[in-house]
């Protein structure tokens, strides 16, 4: 969800996300550290200059020649985090979402009757809450 | 004849001989060979406790997950502030769990995002940007670890 674009990224949001694409791929480079600190150290100079450019249109072109660098240069198999997009253990353990615990069958429920008493408790303090912040439903809007 | 026969066995003796004590000279080799390996291993391990930044840094590595292996607040407090204080902009300054990165410790948002990265590598997650344009003091990534990896007191 949170990968999802939401409104237009600022300039600064731009360079920001920028600037760390370009230090991962360089990462996925340089796996000697101090080779890849040599490479970041010479990137944040570039991107120092970005920031510091008082002209927004150069700045703006600044920021598309380095997305475009940055597309030219991309490694082929970029490290990943597992659990990230793209990793190896990405949705490796799938997590029910909270709503099948409703669709149990009684005589399972039946099973943890502490648990459900709550869960239904919690369920009507959650409708109270949602009627005080927006109100009730309208029984005429039937779409939404 | 006899004299030809004294010097063949004299010979094969030796031959003998020299083969009986190349296996303890291979296996003295050998110890030897241990006994550097030692040494080197020794010595990896000695560089990986080497102090950085004035912090005392060690990599620690779990190949298992589960209930005992999470880490509880405190310890993640403790590895949020030390990838603070190992990142050199922040080594002078005074750290606190509540100082703001920009505004009381002088972080621009390059800097910032190097905070971040950091914090990614330390903790293993990816941290997308929306989520961390908030994450502006150790406290809210403190916050935001144990969120993620489903921590609470």
């Amino acid at each position: 969800m949170a990968n999802i674009p939401i409104g237009v990224p600022t300039h600064i949001q731009k360079i920001c996300s920028l600037y760390k694409r370009t230090l991962r791929n360089l990462e996925s480079y340089y796996d000697r550290r101090h080779v890849y600190r040599y490479h970041a150290v010479l990137l944040r100079e570039k991107f120092d200059k970005i920031v510091n450019e008082k002209d927004m249109r150069k700045a703006a072109e600044m920021v598309k020649q380095g997305e475009e660098e940055l597309f030219l240069q991309q490694h082929p198999i970029p490290k990943k985090f597992p659990k990230s997009p793209g990793g190896v253990a990405y949705e490796r353990v799938v997590t029910p979402p909270d709503w099948v615990l409703d669709y149990w069958h009684p005589l399972e429920k039946a099973q943890y009757p502490e648990y459900f008493k709550k869960r239904e408790q919690r369920k009507k303090e959650f409708i109270a809450m949602w009627e005080k912040e927006f109100g009730k439903p309208d029984p005429k809007d039937t779409h939404h | 004849m006899a004299a030809a026969n004294i010097v063949r066995s004299a010979f094969n003796g030796l031959l003998r001989k020299s083969t009986s004590y190349r296996i303890p000279v291979v296996c003295r080799l050998s110890t030897v060979a241990t006994v550097q390996k030692f040494y080197a291993v020794k010595a990896i391990a000695k560089l990986s406790y080497q102090v950085q930044n004035g912090v005392y840094a060690q990599s620690t590595r779990q190949y298992s997950s589960g209930a005992q292996s999470k880490p509880s607040p405190q310890q993640i407090e403790e590895r949020v502030m030390k990838v603070c204080r190992t990142y050199d902009k922040l080594s002078g300054t005074k750290l606190s769990v509540d100082s703001h990165f920009m505004n009381d410790l002088g972080l621009d948002s390059l800097d910032h995002v190097e905070v971040i990265m950091a914090m990614e590598d330390e903790f293993g997650f990816e941290i997308p940007d929306s989520d961390a344009e908030r994450l502006v003091r150790p406290k809210d990534i403190i916050q935001y670890v144990a969120d993620k990896e489903d921590i609470y007191e």
